[in-house]
């Protein structure tokens, strides 16, 4: 079986390549994106107009609350209904993911700029910085600590997520493993290469944020 | 300079100023001192609106900042604070903790905000921790620092909210003198504080606040070897 997985390897790595390329573009555009809609949902939440705040809650709790399986299929069809053009496959699935990951992110970066000290904002607004400024010099900068590495860890979830995009056949890496299973009808061999590669990439991913986190710690 | 008119503070069904009306005028050095819960540090954030009080007017130099149409950041540059806590700011640097305000708004160019920190700095014996993240330094530092990052704004007023009392006590010291040189520039200074020492020392006026209101307020001598008030000498022989 060894041996058949290194054949497998060799024959098809430009598949596995490609499915690598497409796993992290997506998981990429995911975090990216939805790292500035959650940002704005963020402070939405934390604005004081009640409407907004109540409507941004909705928006997490439902995106939080619903599986993403369920939005990779309703954003599927959803989303060519709604575009005066026809969207791509990845257009629609990555819109599902992107939607997603903005309600867990919203999350930690309220978490991050609600564990700031009260105390900061408040000097920095008794000192005639706006409300803005405040957040802009002094409480945004020390929330990034708090914000990357859960971001990272989030980057490394999505890597995972973004297996269920195969349900559209959209060239990540777990579409990888359905293309070769359906040509050669092998099943295990694939399957095991292709959990060594998520492994790979979410293992030295969560490496490189403990040691980054590490480093922002040494350099206190 | 400050004005407060019948000023009321609630906080949910908690009513933590009943009505308080005072006056500190230009150049004045008033300390508030009475128990914890007296009202003291709601009192004074609310002179810069920290705190949005729930009845009353605040008139500084004859505007009423409680007034919605007024843009209070504007006048807030005019009213320095320190906190217990100090709050200076771990983001930046010693130095750029005193540069950012007057510069972000525009008080001063970068070469003159540089040239106030030196002057500033060194006047606090910190010119040579420039460089370093406030998180380096000890409590006086911190509180030291946190005074004259108010002070590169060139307020009118300065706002004291119990500057020393997150201090050890061996540190109390190095800050009480930078509040007394300040005082002696001629500085209106507002003092919440429980040092009734130095209270006696540098104020003209003690106000004494016991359950939301002022309930005395005088000279020093007046108020720490002559109380009127039953409570003021209730309260002070506890303290004194």
């Amino acid at each position: 079986m060894i041996e058949t997985m290194f054949m497998l390897f060799l024959k098809y790595r430009g598949l596995f390549l490609e499915g690598v390329k497409y796993t992290l573009l997506l998981a990429f555009i995911t975090v990216g994106i939805g790292t500035v809609i959650g940002t704005l949902l963020a402070l939405c939440k934390m604005c004081r107009i009640k409407p907004i705040s109540f409507l941004a809650s909705v928006y997490i709790e439902v995106l939080r609350g619903t599986p993403l399986l369920l939005q990779l299929y309703l954003f599927y069809f959803l989303v060519p209904q709604i575009l005066p053009w026809e969207p791509s496959k990845f257009t629609c699935v990555s819109t599902a993911l992107v939607l997603n990951s903005s309600a867990y992110v919203s999350e930690i970066i309220r978490a991050g700029i609600q564990a700031v000290d009260l105390g900061q904002m408040e000097a920095a607004r008794s000192l005639g910085l706006s409300t803005a400024q405040a957040m802009r010099k002094v409480v945004l900068p020390q929330a990034t600590r708090n914000i990357l590495p859960a971001l990272g860890n989030e980057f490394v979830t999505d890597i995972k997520e973004t297996s269920l995009a195969s349900t559209f056949f959209l060239g990540d890496l777990m579409t990888t493993y359905r293309t070769i299973n359906g040509a050669l009808y092998l099943t295990l061999e694939p399957l095991i290469i292709v959990g060594i590669i998520y492994f790979i990439l979410t293992f030295s991913l969560s490496k490189l944020i403990a040691y980054s986190e590490w480093r922002m710690a040494a350099n206190d | 300079m400050i004005r407060v008119e019948n000023l009321t503070k609630n906080f949910g069904k908690l009513q933590v100023l009943k009505g308080v009306t005072e006056e500190i005028r230009q150049k004045e050095v008033v300390s508030i001192i009475g128990a914890s819960g007296s009202g003291k540090s709601t009192f004074l954030r609310c002179l810069n609106m920290l705190e949005t009080p729930t009845g009353g007017k605040i008139y500084f130099h004859n505007v009423d900042l409680t007034d919605k149409k007024v843009d209070i950041n504007v006048h807030r540059q005019k009213m320095g604070m320190v906190f217990q806590h100090f709050n200076v700011f771990p983001n930046m640097s010693v130095r750029e903790n005193i540069t950012m305000a007057p510069t972000l708004l525009n008080k001063k160019t970068a070469a003159e905000a540089e040239r106030l920190s030196e002057e500033l700095l060194r006047r606090i014996g910190l010119w040579d921790k420039r460089n370093v993240r406030p998180t380096k330094l000890s409590g006086g530092q911190k509180q030291r620092l946190a005074i004259v990052r108010a002070l590169a704004m060139e307020p009118e007023v300065m706002l004291f909210d119990e500057p020393t009392s997150a201090l050890d006590p061996e540190m109390v010291g190095e800050v009480l003198v930078v509040i007394k040189e300040l005082v002696e520039t001629g500085m209106t200074t507002v003092i919440v504080t429980h040092e009734m020492g130095f209270a006696r020392e540098v104020s003209d006026r003690i106000l004494f606040m016991d359950d939301g209101v002022i309930a005395e307020s005088g000279s020093p001598d007046q108020i720490f070897y002559n109380p009127q008030n039953e409570r003021t000498k209730d309260f002070l022989s506890k303290v004194l």
